[in-house]
């Protein structure tokens, strides 16, 4: 028998493997020069060796894919906390990326201790609910834990506040989840979707479930659960007519770009693979202006 | 419909019979009908929580208050010494409990809740007392107990509640103000309770609501004032009809309106999802049901070490079912939980955990039977049939 032809199909093979490998460890974001950028961790500080390796995964794509910031969705230092915890679940395996410059914004999550938000490389400025700015992008983090009266009013006068194209909110409870421990917040959701929704909120993002969601927009918001970048729980998803894309099988992380109105995300896993990508459209701004109102437009994804 | 082996004075009756109502109530609608149950219950917090429940605690203050008269549990006052010494084991015990636990289930943020493991359910634990105990001097010392865990419980929530503003001392001082007014309408010899309630409770009220502390408390420092009855007939006995007192004619008007809150604190409290929640859940109910018995027994013993007259009848057996009973949060529970933790999953896991501890029932049950006390213990002595 010939073994030649054979040989050849096996290289053939092998080239088409390789190159969808690299084809899946691609950036699919546009990569422009004056874009915002950046990253979305969720549930990530475990200090194992999964979150590691999200953490290499992520200072692999930022060699391609420059982004400045990395928000936290909390849960951001599980079991002991304080002093050398800081190092071996969050300084140490992210030292690559705080080495170039890449800077954090933690929200607090029910497995973290609430003196984290005075750690200086959290840059919460000791607060547990506060905002911060990315061109024109305004983000809004609250903390889900408790809801206090106080931190509803700071929320609304933020939003009131706020000019920006894009409003951005992260928290660590989500309130919508197909994940199968904890599910959607609805109790939350009653007290906060109102100001989402009249204010515009554009985007959501939360942890707490160990698994990545990108849902159906819900009242004209685009939600992402993404508690997948340290913690797992494996096999969680119960995907429902919510679901738009989901990924339950290995840690992930998100990157995120937002130039003008659209925004792109790409959903990378702990060994560099896609599992989801797309654009949202900021719709046309309104003839009114920000009195808060109903709405019936949403983010459109393209995936 | 009052059952004819134990006969039940009319608050602790009314308490057993709409608050587990309006609890099951909340239980099955939070979990069917979420979003309208949350809609509904977020809406009607405030007006249940931080208004109607002052005059359940109003008249939990009238039975401490007229305790301290002549014939009551508390008169003269340091036969509350060993209760008091044994609620201080039992809330001491369940705190060091209650850490260690959420250490374990790495829970941190919900240590800020410790004192809701202070909490103790009168109604239910006087029920419960009584059905084991009987006539027996363990049920008065089980109440006192539990009365003086709630007002420690109550202190530290006043002087520690989160929620404190800047008008701390714009606000204490309208309750001292407030305080100043009831003592003047009491010797001006103003006899009816509605301007006690009008006028210095309001004020109260609004002094406490500035300050941070949680307004439910507003007729406590009140209450005291009140014209009442020169002798007390026992803790949760019925006032006499013919009773002309103001103290005893605001229990008559206010009994039934309490029943209303009360099964509305129940419905709007109770709603928790039974499915979701984290391991946090389990805190309260091991913190109280491990370490309250514990720490009530070791409270006891070192006051009585200490020279405090040990109570008749009342021995490490009895202590140690008075520490299961009094492991029954509940209501008080869910109170404590919605004082110190705001709105959100970590309120919601505390609530599940006070609604847990109504196991302290059967582990105060077991535990009489297992060392034969009160109704168990002839069956313990007769040993088992042949």
């Amino acid at each position: 028998m010939n073994r030649r032809p054979v040989a050849q199909l096996l290289a053939v093979l092998a080239l088409i493997g390789a190159g969808w490998l690299v084809a899946a460890q691609d950036v699919r974001l546009p990569n422009a020069a004056a874009s915002v950028k950046f990253a979305v961790i969720g549930d990530s500080g475990t200090g194992d060796r999964r979150q590691v390796q999200v953490a290499d995964q992520m200072l692999r794509f930022h060699g391609k894919f420059p982004f400045d910031r990395v928000i936290m969705l909390g849960d951001n230092i599980y079991g002991a906390q304080g002093g050398q915890n800081f190092v071996t679940k969050f300084a140490q395996p992210y030292k690559g990326l705080l080495d170039a410059g890449v800077a954090f914004y933690a929200t607090l999550g029910n497995h973290d201790s609430l003196d984290n938000r005075q750690y200086p490389s959290f840059h919460m400025g000791g607060e547990r609910f506060y905002t911060h700015v990315m061109k024109n992008v305004r983000f809004f983090v609250l903390d889900t834990d408790q809801l206090d009266p106080k931190q509803l009013a700071w929320f609304e006068g933020a939003l009131k506040a706020s000019r920006d194209q894009w409003k951005i909110c992260y928290f660590h409870h989500p309130l919508y989840s197909d994940g199968a421990r904890h599910g959607s917040d609805v109790n939350l959701r009653v007290a906060l979707e109102p100001l989402l929704v009249a204010y515009r909120v554009n985007v959501v993002f939360s942890g707490h479930d160990h698994i990545y969601e990108r849902l159906t927009p819900q009242k004209g918001i685009q939600y992402f659960v993404a508690g997948s970048a340290g913690s797992l729980r494996r096999g969680d998803l119960r995907r429902s007519a919510m679901t738009a894309a989901g990924f339950d099988q290995d840690n992930v992380f998100l990157l995120v770009e937002i130039l003008d109105a659209d925004l792109s995300f790409q959903a990378v896993s702990r060994t560099g693979q896609v599992v989801d990508s797309g654009t949202l459209h900021l719709p046309a701004p309104p003839r009114a202006d920000h009195r808060p109102g109903r709405r019936s437009d949403s983010p459109r994804a393209a995936s | 419909m009052r059952g004819k082996a134990l006969k039940l004075p009319s608050f602790i009756f009314d308490s057993l019979l709409v608050l587990p109502l309006g609890c099951v109530l909340a239980l099955v609608w939070a979990n069917a009908l979420p979003e309208s149950y949350y809609r509904f219950s977020h809406a009607l917090e405030f007006s249940v929580n931080d208004v109607g429940v002052v005059f359940f605690f109003a008249l939990m203050t009238k039975q401490v208050v007229e305790a301290t008269l002549a014939g009551g549990d508390l008169h003269p006052l340091r036969r509350a010494g060993l209760p008091i010494a044994a609620a201080a084991g039992g809330i001491i015990v369940p705190v060091i409990v209650y850490l260690a636990f959420l250490k374990q289930v790495n829970e941190p943020m919900l240590a800020q809740a410790w004192v809701v493991t202070s909490a103790i359910d009168v109604a239910a634990c006087y029920v419960v007392g009584r059905v084991i105990f009987g006539r027996h001097p363990a049920v008065p010392f089980l109440l006192l107990l539990a009365i003086a865990s709630d007002a420690m419980g109550l202190a530290i929530l006043a002087s520690a509640n989160p929620a404190a503003t800047i008008y701390v001392v714009s606000g204490l001082a309208l309750v001292a103000l407030a305080v100043v007014l009831a003592g003047v309408m009491r010797r001006k010899g103003v006899a009816s309770f509605w301007p006690y309630l009008l006028v210095p409770g309001a004020l109260s009220w609004c002094g406490l609501f500035l300050s941070g502390v949680h307004p439910a408390l507003a007729l406590v420092p009140i209450v005291p004032f009140m014209p009442h009855a020169k002798r007390d007939a026992g803790l949760f006995v019925d006032t006499a009809p013919q009773a002309q007192d103001a103290l005893s004619r605001f229990e008559r008007w206010w009994a039934l309106p309490v029943q209303g809150v009360l099964f509305l604190f129940g419905l709007v409290n109770a709603g928790v999802p039974l499915h979701g929640l984290d391991a946090g859940m389990w805190a309260v109910p091991v913190a109280t049901l491990v370490g309250r018995p514990i720490g009530i027994l070791a409270g006891a013993e070192a006051a009585v070490a200490a020279g405090l007259h040990r109570t008749p009848r009342v021995g490490w057996k009895e202590l140690l079912v008075i520490g299961c009973t009094a492991s029954i949060t509940l209501t008080v529970g869910l109170f404590f939980t919605t004082a110190v933790m705001s709105l959100g999953p970590l309120r919601l896991q505390l609530k599940t955990g006070a609604l847990l501890t109504a196991g302290g029932a059967v582990l105060a049950f077991l535990t009489a039977r297992l060392l034969g006390v009160g109704r168990f213990r002839a069956a313990r002595w007769a040993g088992p049939p042949n």
